[in-house]
C-alpha cells in the first residue's frame, strides 16, 4: 500500500488522537449539560417501587431527567456502591444504601454529602427518631434521607394451615403465633407432625430476623463485637438448630426457592415477612407460577415481639457533580405523600411518620395477600422497633459466617453445637479477635 | 510503505552518486531514513503504550497495594511488606480456592482440547454447507458467560432442574449439583465447556486446513489409517496452534470467575457454595476485596494467582511440545512420509 506524504501524517495524528482518546475515556465524566438541562442519575435496588415518581418528578421539575438504575438485591447494591467508592468514581447522584451495610459506609462517611446543608435536619421530625440516628455519623453529619423501614409480620400460607388442621385467618393466625420464638417452633412441630412438611423457609432469615429483633446483635452498642460469648445469641442459635433438628427447615436456597416454586407447591408454610419482604414474596409465587390464589396471606404478629430488618436510605456521594439537584431529588423522593406511593408500588413500609398514619388509617387491601390490610398491619408491626447498632461487618458476619454454617445445619450435615462451632471458626478467620 | 529515493537529474551518475555518499544528507533524506526505521516502531506502539496503561501499570500498583494494609473504602494503610503473602499462604479457604480452581481447569480444559481436536478434524472432513456447521459450533461463544451461568444454573438446580429431571428419567436419582464439591465443579467444567469447544474447535480447524493435502494422500497410499494420520501427521503439524490454544486454556481456565460467582445465587458474599465447595481463586479474591473489603490481601492473591497461571504456562508449554512432537518417532515419519510425497511428486 502506497500512502502519500499528508496521508501518512493524517494517519499519525488520528493514530495519535486514537490512544489519546482511548486513555482518557475512563476519565472523563458527564454533567455536559447546558441550559440548566441536568440528568440526575439514581441507583435503588429490590424493590423500590419509584418509577412512576421518576416520571411525576420529571414532569414536575422541567429540566430535570432522571436516569435510574435498579439492582436486583440489595447484596449485589452493596458490591456495587463498594466498588465505585474505592474506585472513587461511578456512583449516581443518589445512592441507596441498605441499613445492613450502613456499618460500613459509616466509616467512611466523609465520602457521602451531609445532608443538614440541605436542610434535612428541618425534617428531623418527620421520621422515626432511630431512623434519623442511623444515619447520623459520630460527627453530627447526616448522610442519608430514610426511605423504608423493615418491621417484620409472618407472611404464611392459608391452605397449608388448613391443611394441618390449623386456623387460616389473620386475626387466629396472628393469635397462634403470639408469643415468643419458641412458641413460634412449638407450633411449627405441630404443623410438621401434622403434614410431614417444613414450618420455614431455611434458617438463614429466621436467623436474622432473631439478630435483629435483640437490643444488640454481632456488636454492643460501643461498637464492640460481640459473637463469642454472646450468651443471648448463643441461646437464640440453640433455639433455632433445635427446631431445624425437627425438620422445621425446608432448608432452601435463599433467593433462589427453586425458581419461587418452593412458594407455590406447599414447601413451607410460613416466611418472616420485613416490609420490604412482600414485594419479594409476591415477585417469587410468580416467577414460580403461582398467583394471589396461591393463598399467602400476612398476619400481624411476630415472634418474640417488634422486629426491624432491613430498611433503607437515600445518599448523595460527594462525587456528584449536582449535589443540590440531587439532594433536592432524594428529599422529595422520602417525603411523605411520596412515601405513601412507594409503599403502595413496592409493598414495603415507609419510614416517615405521616406516611405511617397514612398507612394505617387507609389500610388499603393488599390484592395479592388476600386482600391483607399489609400497610396498616406493617403499622402496627412497627410499634416497639428499636434500632440496632450495626457494626462495620455486620454484613460479613450474616452473610459468610453464619450464612455457611446455617446452610450446613440446615442440610443435615452438621448439628446444632458443630454448626455453632463452624460459625465461630470462620468468625475468627473472616473477622479477627 | 515505499520510501522513493529521487533519481538524479542530469549529468553522468558515476561522480555524482559519489558525491552524494561523501556529502551531508539533506534534511528530507535524513527524515526519509528516519520513516523507514523508526515507523513500524511508531505503528506497533498503539499496542504495547495500551498494554503500559492498562497492563502493566496495574500489574505493578497491585504489588503496591499488596504490600499495605489496604481497606477497600478507607484506603491505603501502614506498608506491611509481605505480611499479606504470608497471611494469604497460611490461609485455608486460599488454598481451598487453589484446590477448587485446578479440578475445574482440569475437568474443564482436557475434555474441551479433546472435542475440540475431534471437532476440527470432522469439520476438516470436507462436509457439505461447511459455513453452517462452522457457524454452529461457534454459536455457543457468542452468548455472554453470565447468560451461560444462568441458564446452566437453572439447569443444574438440585430440586427441579432440567439435568436431575432427565436423570430421574433413567432411574438416576436427584445428585447435589450445588453442593457437592466434584457434582458442582462438573456443572461448572460443563458452562466453560459448552463457550470456549467450539471456538477452540475452529482456531484448530484453521490450523488443520494449512495442512498439506499430499501428505495425508500419500500416508494413506502408505496404508496408514485414519486414525494414524491424525496423531502422525495432523498433530505434529498443528503443533503451534495446539500450544496457543492450551496456554489461552490455561489462562481462561485458572482465570474462571463468572460461572462459580453466578452458579449460586444465594450467597451474596461471594464464597462460592454454601461452604465453599466451588469458590475458585479468583472468586476468592472477590471475596476479599469486595466483600471482606481487605484490599491488601485480595491484592496478594491476585499476583500468587498470576504467578501460578505464569507456572501452569510453562509446564503446559513444555509438555505440550513433547506431546505434539511424541518423542522422535511420529516427527521422523511425518518427515519420510513428506520425503517420499516430494519425490512422488517429481517422479
Amino acid at each position: 500500500m502506497k500512502l502519500s506524504r499528508h496521508t501518512k501524517v493524517a494517519a499519525a495524528v488520528a493514530g495519535a488522537a486514537t490512544i489519546a482518546l482511548l486513555a482518557s475515556a475512563c476519565s472523563s465524566g458527564g454533567g455536559e449539560e447546558t441550559d440548566g438541562d441536568i440528568t440526575l442519575t439514581v441507583t435503588t435496588f429490590g424493590t423500590f417501587g419509584y418509577d412512576d415518581l421518576y416520571t411525576e418528578y420529571e414532569e414536575a421539575n422541567p429540566g430535570v431527567t432522571i436516569e435510574a438504575t435498579n439492582i436486583d438485591t440489595g447484596g449485589n447494591a452493596r458490591t456495587d456502591a463498594f466498588t465505585k467508592l474505592a474506585a472513587g468514581s461511578g456512583l449516581s447522584d443518589v445512592v441507596a444504601i441498605e441499613e445492613g451495610w450502613l456499618g460500613a459506609i459509616m466509616e467512611v462517611s466523609d465520602q457521602f454529602v451531609d445532608l443538614t446543608e440541605y436542610g434535612i435536619d428541618d425534617r428531623k421530625a418527620d421520621w422515626v427518631d432511630w431512623k434519623y440516628e442511623q444515619a447520623t455519623d459520630p460527627e453530627g453529619r447526616v448522610i442519608g434521607y430514610g426511605t423504608d423501614i423493615g418491621p417484620s409480620g409472618i407472611c404464611y400460607n392459608g391452605p397449608a394451615l388448613e391443611a394441618a388442621g390449623l386456623a387460616s385467618d389473620r386475626e387466629s393466625v396472628a393469635e397462634l403465633l403470639n408469643g415468643d420464638w419458641a412458641h413460634y417452633f412449638d407450633v411449627g412441630r405441630q404443623y410438621q407432625q401434622a403434614t410431614g412438611k417444613a414450618w420455614f423457609d431455611h434458617s438463614g432469615f429466621v436467623w436474622n430476623s432473631m439478630v435483629n429483633q435483640m437490643p444488640e446483635g454481632y456488636y454492643t452498642s460501643d461498637g464492640e463485637l460481640n459473637v463469642e460469648d454472646n450468651a443471648d445469641l448463643k441461646a437464640n442459635f440453640d433455639l433455632l438448630s433445635g427446631a431445624v433438628d425437627d425438620g422445621l427447615s425446608a432448608a432452601q436456597a435463599a433467593w433462589d426457592w427453586n425458581g419461587g416454586k418452593s412458594f407455590v407447591d406447599g414447601t413451607f408454610a410460613t416466611f418472616v415477612c420485613p416490609g420490604w419482604m412482600l414485594g419479594v414474596v409476591e415477585g417469587q409465587v410468580e416467577t414460580g407460577g403461582g398467583d394471589a390464589s396461591t393463598g399467602w396471606d400476612f398476619a400481624d404478629v411476630f415472634p418474640g415481639g417488634a422486629a426491624n430488618w432491613g430498611g433503607a436510605f437515600l445518599s448523595v456521594p460527594e462525587t456528584s457533580e449536582h449535589k443540590e439537584a440531587a439532594a433536592k431529588l432524594a428529599d422529595w423522593l422520602t417525603q411523605p405523600e411520596q412515601q405513601v406511593k412507594q409503599s403502595a408500588a413496592a409493598g414495603n413500609f415507609p419510614s416517615t411518620i405521616e406516611a405511617q398514619e397514612t398507612l394505617a388509617s387507609e389500610a388499603t387491601p393488599n390484592e395479592f395477600f388476600n386482600g391483607a390490610p399489609t400497610g396498616a398491619i406493617l403499622a402496627a408491626r412497627a410499634e416497639g422497633v428499636v434500632a440496632q447498632f450495626k457494626g462495620p461487618d455486620d454484613s460479613v458476619i450474616q452473610e459468610n459466617v453464619f450464612g455457611p454454617a446455617l446452610s450446613a445445619l440446615d442440610r443435615g450435615e452438621v448439628d446444632g453445637t458443630a454448626a455453632w462451632d463452624q460459625a465461630i471458626e470462620l468468625l475468627h478467620e473472616l473477622v479477627g479477635e | 510503505m515505499t520510501t522513493t529515493i529521487r533519481p538524479p537529474a542530469s549529468g553522468t551518475p558515476t561522480p555524482q552518486r559519489r558525491s552524494a555518499a561523501s556529502e551531508p544528507l539533506t534534511f528530507r533524506q535524513r527524515l526519509s531514513r528516519f520513516d523507514v526505521k523508526a515507523s513500524p516502531y511508531f505503528y506497533v506502539s498503539p499496542f504495547f503504550i495500551l498494554f503500559a496503561l492498562v497492563g502493566l501499570f496495574p500489574l505493578g500498583y497491585t504489588l503496591v497495594v499488596s504490600m499495605h494494609e489496604w481497606d477497600l473504602l478507607k484506603g491505603q494503610g501502614p506498608f506491611v511488606g509481605f505480611e499479606n503473602f504470608v497471611e494469604i499462604l497460611g490461609d485455608s479457604m486460599f488454598w481451598n480456592s487453589i484446590g477448587n480452581t485446578i479440578s475445574i481447569f482440569l475437568l474443564s480444559s482436557i475434555p474441551q482440547l479433546a472435542i475440540a481436536l475431534i471437532v476440527a478434524y470432522l469439520l476438516d472432513q470436507g462436509l457439505r454447507a461447511p459455513t453452517f456447521w462452522r457457524m454452529s459450533v461457534l454459536l455457543p461463544y457468542i452468548v455472554t458467560p453470565v447468560a451461560v451461568a444462568i441458564i446452566f444454573s437453572s439447569a443444574f438446580n438440585e430440586a427441579d432442574g432440567l439435568v436431575n429431571n432427565i436423570l430421574n428419567v433413567f432411574g438416576i436419582p436427584d445428585q447435589a449439583w450445588k453442593h457437592d464439591t466434584f457434582l458442582s465443579h462438573i456443572a461448572i467444567a460443563t458452562m466453560v465447556n459448552f463457550r470456549w469447544t467450539g471456538y477452540n474447535a475452529l482456531i484448530l480447524l484453521a490450523a488443520m486446513q494449512s495442512v498439506p493435502r499430499d501428505l495425508y494422500e500419500s500416508a494413506a497410499i502408505d496404508g496408514a489409517g485414519a486414525v494414524r494420520r491424525f496423531f502422525s501427521i495432523t498433530i505434529p503439524s498443528i503443533r503451534p496452534t495446539l500450544i496457543f490454544v492450551i496456554i489461552t486454556a490455561t489462562i481462561g481456565g485458572l482465570q474462571i470467575f463468572t460461572e462459580p460467582r453466578l452458579f449460586d445465587v444465594s450467597t451474596a458474599g461471594g464464597i462460592g457454595g454454601s461452604d465453599r465447595q466451588f469458590q475458585t481463586t479468583v472468586l476468592f479474591m472477590w471475596e476479599l476485596a469486595f466483600f471482606r473489603r481487605d484490599f491488601g490481601e485480595a491484592a496478594a492473591v491476585a499476583w500468587l494467582l498470576f504467578l501460578l497461571i505464569v507456572g501452569f504456562g510453562l509446564i503446559n508449554f513444555l509438555i505440550s511440545r513433547r506431546i505434539a512432537t511424541g518423542g522422535d518417532k511420529p516427527d521422523r515419519r511425518a518427515r519420510r512420509a513428506r520425503e517420499r510425497a516430494t519425490r512422488g511428486g517429481a517422479a
